[in-house]
Formats: structure tokens, C-alpha cells, sequence
């Protein structure tokens, strides 16, 4: 589709060959400076000495790689990476199995439910992260919390009305899970969906007519034709869900005594609160390489698929 | 089946909706039946005081100014930027165009919370902690890789030919760029407007560590602290985050159609 490919460039095009850098330079110049030269930063901070002291007079002196041997030697680290991870994971699979099931449901729906449930995603998607999740806070308040009191006459878990879920870490994470969840479904359900109507519907009558069965139809068509966006789907969702910080931050600040904190935490936590930014940069850039660890595999591809770009 | 199908949709409206429901129960109910230990499902008696309390609020008029400030700000200048560059990735074949394209993809997967710091101390060094202009530049940062690609994609959609008919007529690439291809990726405009818009209006991360001063608190810097200082005014703070919820809400309301449009256009090339 790129219209200029292939054939000779018409030579009014070269006329003004330093056009296209000028429309160019204002993106380039912001990417540059405010992602591009922080991610360098960061890597110096890493192995700067860079505190407090540092932030009032300017001076810093280099660490080496002491910041790191201090992350890698915490007795911290062993717990919050597997926490990170462990999270991660889980909120990926709930919201991409619980996606790709309200795709594939309102893909079999009279006009009027199908509209209903976009009415819902869309609803759940628009209430910014903030504002939810103080909306969360309040559902499961201890005493009045609507939803404590709601499994409570349900009874399975007991009396809960007194309970309050930010005192374990098991009850913490569980109510960050929910509301996480419940907040990324919404894009990932719409985009799989989106997906799913580009789908010929000749494909799925060629199959009724072979007398192929559901699993089989979603496996040789659905699955196939999906695999583009489920990819990108899971890819942003990994990024989404190893870096949630709101959420947490604002539900539990970590705790109770440093239960809930994943690595997000903790840089912000030793950077911020024990203003040791070497350290947080440290941490910050074990978490970015572990990220591209998760997701090498993605970007190689999409590095190889900029051949045809 | 039927049955069946209809009974799990409405199952997860129910589900997806309860929070809905409940933040805008609760923000009109009256104080005495928001801290009720038995519920109240409906909000009779009915009351605005919530809302006329928590515009009351120190600072929310005020906060709620900066955010529009922010926001309105950022939109315009990520669009106008991300247009620009789109322009030049769809329209020309340059050497370095395939690197930049690569390098923004790159980008999108930096994780944010780890430019929080460095992002700190340059602005810090650069003496924009605390000022809109440092805030609203970062914003414009997070937004643009995401802004360009989906630019990008809608302008791929539009033949050149129409340009270069227009040009043969002797328009000027100004006029074709105003009169042509303005009005047809108008529908990507919006798409990508709405993911600016809630960037902006949503982030609470860069706000709570940039703005330390109290004069430049954005709303939900404004609704966290408020929180937690004041502890228990529920009714309050729920009617506070409704009325922060509401114009994204109305902004998705609005374009509902054209974002859906918006995003299987973009799931088709993946």
C-alpha cells in the first residue's frame, strides 16, 4: 500500500529532499529528549552514587556497579521478582482468557446484547484508573464495603464485612487482580473482537458445509486468523501488567510490610522514599531487561517485519 | 445455545457494570445511607450535596483547571506532531525512514514506570520539575509512538493519487495537506485524540512525582491525596472521581463508533 514504493520516486519529490526531515523533527526531537536521552540517563544513574546529597548540590560521584551488587545481594529481590512475575502472569491470562471470551461471545450475539456489551466494556474502560480503582477501595471497605457485604449473604466465606483485604498479601493481591482485570478486559475484548469480524464469513460456511465441529472451526480458521492480534494483544498486555503501579501504590503502597511489592514498587520506593536513585535506577533497569527478555521474541519479529515497512 | 450465550453476556454486564452502578449510587446517595452497614441499592432519598461537596473541596476547581490546561495541550500538540511525522513516514521514501519506524516501535515497550526517575532528574536539571511545560512535554512523549503508528496506518488508506490530481491542478502541498488529507483522516485524528486525551487526563504516576508543588496537583494527584488526608468522606471523594470520570466517559460516548472503526482498521494489519 505504500504509495511512493516500488517505482522511481516522481521528481518533484526531490526536488525538497529535506521535506520529509522537517515534518520528522518535531516527533524525533521529543522522542529523543524526553524517552530517548532518559533511558540513557538511566543507565548512567545506574551506576552513579546519585542520593539526596547529590540532588541538592549537583555533585555526583560514579558507584560502579555497587548499586547493582546492593539489588542483586537485597534478600528483596529473590521475593519481589517472583512476585512480579507471578502477578504478571496471572493477570495476563485472566484478562486475555476472559477477553478473547467476551470476543468470541459477542461475535454470537443478537444485536441488542452484542450492544450491551460493548455498552459495559466500554463503560468499565472509560472510568479512569485512578478514579476506579478509589471506586474499588470503597466497594471492599472494611465494614461498609458493598461487596463485603454481598459475599457475606453469600455466605461461602464466611462472615467478611469486617474483613479488610489490604492486611494479607494473598487477599492484597487478589483485590489489585480483580480491579486490573476488570480495567484491561475492555481493550483487549474490543481489539480481539475487531479481529475477529476481519474473518471471512466464507471460511466458517465452507466449514459448516465440510461438517467441521466448534473446536475444530476455531482452531483451522479462528485461531490462524487471530494470531496477529492475539500477539499484539499479549504483547502490550505483558508490558501493562509487569509495570501496574496505580493500582497497587494506591490500594496498598506495597504492603502490608513490603507483601505486595513487585519491582515497579520498589524502584519507585528506593528511589523516592530512600532517595537512593542509583539503586532505583538499578532496579528499573533489571525490570526493563527483563521486559525485553519476555518480549525478545516480538520485537525481533517486528525489527525483521521493518524490512517490508 | 441461545439461552445460554444471552444468560454469560448478561452475566458480565452485571459483573462489568457493578462498579459502574455503584460509583454513581453511592455519589448521590445522602451521608447517613453511604456508611450504612446494610446497603443501599438505589439512591432514594436522593441528594447532589455530594457533588456540591466535593466542588467545594479546596482545590478541585482549581486541579480540575490544570487537567483541562494539561490535557487540552497535550492533544493538540501530540496530534498536530504525530499528523507531521506521519505525513512524512506515508507520504516520502527517505533514508532513515525504516530506522525511525523501527525506533518507535521500540519505544512503545520501554515500560513506564522505569523513565520515572531519570525523566526526574532531567527536568530537575532543566529546571522544568513543577512547570506545565515539562509535564505536558512527557505526556506528549508517552503518547507520540502510539499516535504516529495509528496516523500512520489511516494515511497508508488514502491514495496518493488524490493528492497528486489535486497538485496537477496546481494546489499547493499546504492546500493538499489542509483541504485533502485533513478532512479524510479525520476519523484517525479522533481515534488517536481519545488515547492522548485519556493519557493525559488518566496519568497519575508522572503528575504526583513532577507537580510537587499543590498549585500544580492535577485532579487525580488531587483526588489521592484527598483520600488519604481526609480518610473516610466517601461520599465526597466517589462524587469527586464521577464527575473526573465523566467527561471521558462523554469523550467515549461521543466517538464510541469511530474508535471501534478505529481499532479494526488497526487489527487488520496487526
Amino acid at each position: 500500500m505504500t504509495p511512493v514504493a516500488g517505482a522511481e520516486p516522481p521528481p518533484r519529490r526531490r526536488r525538497r529532499p529535506l521535506l520529509p526531515y522537517g515534518l520528522l523533527a518535531p516527533a524525533a526531537a521529543v522522542l529523543a529528549l524526553v524517552l530517548g536521552y532518559p533511558l540513557a540517563r538511566l543507565v548512567v544513574i545506574s551506576v552513579q552514587d546519585y542520593g539526596l546529597r547529590s540532588l541538592f548540590t549537583g555533585t555526583v560521584g560514579w558507584a560502579g556497579l555497587a548499586n547493582y551488587l546492593a539489588v542483586l545481594g537485597s534478600p528483596d529481590l529473590g521475593p519481589v521478582l517472583a512476585r512480579s512475575i507471578g502477578f504478571c502472569a496471572a493477570l495476563m491470562v485472566g484478562t486475555l482468557v476472559i477477553g478473547l471470551a467476551v470476543a468470541l461471545l459477542m461475535g454470537r450475539l443478537g444485536r441488542r446484547m452484542r450492544a450491551a456489551v460493548m455498552f459495559a466494556l466500554i463503560a468499565a474502560w472509560a472510568i479512569p484508573n485512578v478514579a476506579s480503582t478509589l471506586v474499588w477501595q470503597w466497594l471492599f471497605q472494611p465494614v461498609y464495603g458493598v461487596l463485603n457485604w454481598l459475599l457475606s449473604r453469600v455466605g461461602v466465606l464466611g462472615d467478611l464485612t469486617q474483613h479488610d483485604w489490604t492486611t494479607s498479601a494473598f487477599s492484597a493481591f487478589a483485590l489489585v487482580w480483580l480491579l486490573v482485570v476488570w480495567q484491561s478486559v475492555p481493550f483487549v475484548a474490543l481489539t480481539l473482537h475487531a479481529g475477529l469480524t476481519q474473518i471471512p464469513r466464507s471460511y466458517y460456511e465452507a466449514a459448516a458445509i465440510d461438517g467441521a465441529g466448534p473446536v475444530r472451526v476455531f482452531a483451522t480458521i479462528t485461531l490462524p486468523f487471530l494470531r496477529p492480534v492475539l500477539g499484539l494483544v499479549t504483547i502490550l498486555s505483558v508490558i501493562w501488567d509487569f509495570t501496574v503501579f496505580n493500582q497497587i501504590w494506591i490500594l496498598t503502597q506495597g504492603g502490608p510490610s513490603g507483601q505486595t511489592t513487585t519491582l515497579g514498587i520498589w524502584t519507585f520506593t528506593t528511589a523516592f522514599s530512600k532517595n537512593s536513585f542509583g539503586q532505583g535506577g538499578a532496579i528499573a533497569v533489571v525490570s526493563v531487561l527483563l521486559l525485553l527478555a519476555m518480549t525478545a521474541v516480538y520485537v525481533r519479529r517486528l525489527v525483521r517485519s521493518g524490512e517490508t515497512l | 445455545m441461545r439461552i445460554a450465550r444471552n444468560a454469560a453476556a448478561t452475566l458480565f454486564c452485571a459483573v462489568w457494570l457493578f462498579p459502574v452502578y455503584w460509583m454513581v449510587n453511592t455519589a448521590f446517595k445522602p451521608y447517613g445511607d453511604i456508611l450504612s452497614a446494610t446497603p443501599r441499592f438505589l439512591p432514594f432519598p436522593f441528594t447532589v450535596a455530594n457533588f456540591a461537596d466535593a466542588i467545594g473541596k479546596p482545590g478541585f476547581l482549581h486541579d480540575l483547571g490544570n487537567s483541562v490546561l494539561v490535557t487540552g495541550a497535550v492533544v493538540v500538540v501530540a496530534i498536530v506532531v504525530a499528523f507531521l511525522a506521519a505525513t512524512a513516514l506515508t507520504r516520502f521514501r527517505f533514508p532513515g525512514r525504516r530506522g525511525f519506524l523501527i525506533a518507535v516501535l521500540v519505544v512503545q515497550m520501554v515500560p513506564v514506570p522505569a523513565l520515572v526517575i531519570p525523566l526526574f532528574l532531567s527536568l530537575k536539571s532543566v529546571h522544568l520539575l513543577d512547570t506545565f511545560l515539562g509535564l505536558g512535554l512527557t505526556y506528549v512523549a508517552l503518547v507520540l509512538p502510539f499516535t504516529i503508528w495509528t496516523l500512520r496506518g489511516f494515511l497508508q488508506g488514502i491514495p496518493v493519487e488524490l493528492e497528486e490530481a489535486a497538485m496537477v491542478d496546481g494546489a499547493g502541498r499546504g492546500t493538499v495537506i489542509r483541504r485533502i488529507l485533513l478532512p479524510l483522516v479525520l476519523p484517525g485524528i479522533i481515534a488517536t485524540s481519545v488515547f492522548a486525551f485519556i493519557t493525559a487526563w488518566n496519568d497519575f504516576l508522572f503528575a504526583y512525582v513532577i507537580m510537587k508543588d499543590q498549585s500544580g496537583y492535577t485532579l487525580p494527584v488531587w483526588l489521592v491525596s484527598f483520600s488519604t488526608s481526609t480518610g473516610t468522606d466517601y461520599g465526597g471523594l466517589i462524587a469527586a472521581s464521577t464527575l473526573f470520570a465523566l467527561p471521558v466517559v462523554v469523550f467515549f460516548a461521543l466517538v464510541q463508533r469511530r474508535l471501534v472503526e478505529g481499532m479494526t482498521a488497526g487489527a487488520v494489519k496487526g
